[in-house]
């Protein structure tokens, strides 16, 4: 059989981001595969340099449009370790739950797209739908769906209302209701099983070779996850459960995405229901002192690295953020290989890629 | 006189206009009872005829390197061939065209659109329709004999290969689904592989290989082969429906086409509500679960079938 050569993106279907696939087919079996990626780079990271700490907020918001608010904490961490101000009670406790409101949407558009991949359009329409109300209660907090602006440097800006409490206490008792669909699908419709199971295996010790993380990583067996190895914000007096498996295949991403979305419920709840009282947020200088720090957050596809570098001047001399899609990348270029063409659309999604993170 | 009511029976009920119109609401019934499962809203009654009419005033783009001739000829066979099917497949108790054997005639109509589709992929240089169209002539060797062998079934029972002879041998409620429900499933999933839908659909699988065969068409050659596919689903239906599901079930002419009617939306719904349940198969899946579980299935409901009639 001849070998042809197909080319998935930067523009295709299966994906929502621009990213070129370049697969060697023979027959229905991918013998090589090429992946090219720079297609969204803005250079955001040059575009900080310019502006003053409390400017790269904004800025560093608008590198991802689901994980927008992991980048706004991963950032603030980094310059508040720099300036030396502890973030009050509130302000932790407010931040930490818009992370996890997020990861809730994350996910849910992760199952959403890769149910998509497979043809399986109900379960996508279902977990898009459900995650509007989880976008619904982001706006309903931050006012902005996407980009929630409720991040600045030392502290929030947004309060929770006891009234916005309830009503979001509300939606997540109806996504649990949902939740238990997506269970049940992961736990035992065959059509998906089908599609999932025993497919682009990613194996521990590849996982320690590239350093993949997040969800991807707890698929294949590590139990890495900075929530738990080095609580952040209100992490620390929260218990988050690991929601590892060791098969590493397609279906076990979707079981700890899954898994994860019930923590994420729990964690929400434990944090409405015992809001700590105190200020928002911290004032702070402007002008921040000479030196470097690095903070660590878990973005919804794994950990988010912040490197931030100050030389004693009111703006950034150096904002450096190394995005959990970039070993997922690495990874998935080996297990690309060997596929059937059939499997490309179920691995790609599967790996969940956000390459607005990766590309900057 | 005799050819102008032949005439009109070819352009106007039940021929041409009829079977397009009726294609059209169904393809509307299809995408609605989707949307409903699935939560939606769904599109309002004129959406297949408001999409046909936009992609016919389309621009036609001839891909470089493809037989443009060829392009433009393809969707024009399929069509006539999808279409003279529908005047052999009863709509109510009547068809335009009958005689011994027609439902073989039908069933070798049907398979053209499939091989012009094949051909349409093959004819374009691009990976995406050539990979669509091997995809589709694939497929096309996995269901032709379970839904051959589905079809047969009833054919043995009632002794003829004529889909009026096979409707009124379900006379008084007989209906063949009834005494052969695995063939009727066998047939149905034939069906469903015959008009490349979920869960069946790799040939167009769209996270893989975009709109495979048809990647490259646009304007009139896409809104004929679209016309083509919902054409097709119309007389598929319309054959389970008179070989399974009773017909018209009623001589008196327009509650015979009342119940048809019902019996055809009713089925369209069924497709819908699979094309809700299940996610896409793969290729290889396709042809295990056709040859490892639709043959032997349909072989062995039509030979207790034999058995049983003999």
């Amino acid at each position: 059989m001849s070998r042809v050569t197909v080319p998935i993106g930067p523009q295709h279907p299966l994906l929502k981001e621009p990213i070129a696939l370049r697969l060697d087919v023979v027959g229905e079996r991918v013998v090589a595969a090429e992946i090219e990626i720079g297609y969204v780079h803005r250079g955001l990271e040059r575009l900080l340099q310019g502006r003053t700490f409390q400017q790269g907020v904004a800025v560093v918001e608008r590198i991802c449009g689901i994980c927008s608010h992991a980048h706004t904490t991963a950032y603030c961490q980094a310059v508040e370790a720099l300036i030396d101000v502890d973030l009050p009670p509130r302000a932790a406790a407010i931040r930490t739950l818009l992370c996890e409101l997020e990861r809730l949407h994350s996910h849910l558009l992760w199952l959403g797209v890769l149910s998509e991949a497979i043809g399986f359009t109900t379960v996508f329409m279902y977990a898009w739908r459900d995650r509007e109300q989880v976008l619904d209660a982001m706006e309903l907090i931050s006012g902005g769906r996407i980009a929630h602006g409720a991040n600045v440097v030392g502290g929030v800006r947004e309060d929770v209302s006891p009234a916005q409490a309830r009503e979001v206490l509300t939606m997540l008792r109806q996504l649990e209701t949902q939740l238990g669909l997506y269970q049940e699908l992961v736990e035992r419709d065959r059509s998906f099983h089908r599609r999932t199971r025993g497919i682009a295996v990613l194996s521990a010790a590849q996982v320690q070779a590239y350093g993949v993380v997040g969800p991807m990583a707890r698929a294949s067996g590590a139990t890495l996850d900075i929530r738990r190895s080095a609580p952040y914000a209100a992490y620390g007096w929260l218990e988050v459960p690991a929601a590892v498996t060791n098969e590493g295949d397609v279906w076990a991403r979707a079981w700890t995405r899954v898994q994860e979305l019930q923590h994420s419920i729990d964690l929400c709840r434990t944090l409405l229901s015992a809001l700590p009282a105190g200020p928002l947020a911290r004032r702070v200088a402007e002008r921040v002192q000479a030196g470097e720090a690095v903070s660590r957050v878990e973005a919804p596809r794994g950990e988010l690295f912040y490197y931030v570098r100050s030389e004693g001047e009111r703006t950034a001399a150096r904002v450096k953020a190394r995005t959990p899609t970039l070993p997922a990348l690495l990874a998935m270029a080996e297990l690309l290989p060997g596929l059937q063409t059939g499997d490309i659309a179920a691995v790609v999604a599967g790996c969940d890629l956000c390459m607005a993170c990766a590309d900057r | 006189m005799h050819t102008l009511l032949t005439l009109g029976e070819l352009l106007l009920f039940p021929g041409l206009a009829y079977l397009v119109t009726v294609a059209l609401l169904l393809a509307w019934v299809d995408r609605k009872a989707l949307a409903v499962l699935q939560g939606r809203v769904g599109p309002p009654i004129y959406q297949p005829l408001a999409d046909l009419l936009k992609l016919l005033g389309k621009e036609d783009l001839d891909t470089e390197g493809s037989d443009a001739r060829l392009a433009a000829l393809l969707p024009m066979i399929s069509l006539a061939c999808a279409l003279t099917a529908g005047l052999m497949t009863p709509v109510g108790n009547h068809a335009v065209i009958s005689f011994e054997g027609d439902l073989m005639v039908t069933l070798f109509l049907l398979s053209v659109p499939t091989l012009g589709l094949f051909l349409a992929g093959w004819i374009v240089p691009s990976v995406y329709n050539m990979l669509g169209g091997n995809r589709s002539l694939l497929q096309y060797f996995c269901y032709e004999v379970p839904l051959l062998l589905g079809l047969a079934g009833p054919a043995a029972l009632a002794r003829t290969w004529r889909l009026a002879a096979l409707m009124s041998a379900q006379s008084a409620y007989h209906w063949h689904v009834l005494a052969m429900p695995v063939g009727f499933a066998v047939a149905t999933l034939g069906l469903i592989g015959k008009l490349e839908r979920v869960p069946l659909d790799t040939p167009h699988a769209k996270a893989e290989i975009g709109a495979g065969p048809l990647t490259e068409y646009s304007g009139r050659k896409l809104a004929l082969w679209r016309l083509t596919a919902w054409v097709q689903t119309l007389v598929g239906i319309n054959l389970m429906v008179a070989v399974y599901l009773g017909g018209a079930d009623v001589v008196w002419p327009y509650w015979g086409f009342g119940v048809y009617a019902v019996k055809v939306v009713g089925y369209m719904g069924g497709l819908a509500l699979v094309q809700a349940l299940y996610a896409r198969l793969r290729v290889d899946q396709v042809a295990e679960m056709s040859w490892r579980l639709l043959v032997p299935l349909g072989l062995l409901q039509l030979a207790v079938t034999v058995w049983m009639g003999a």
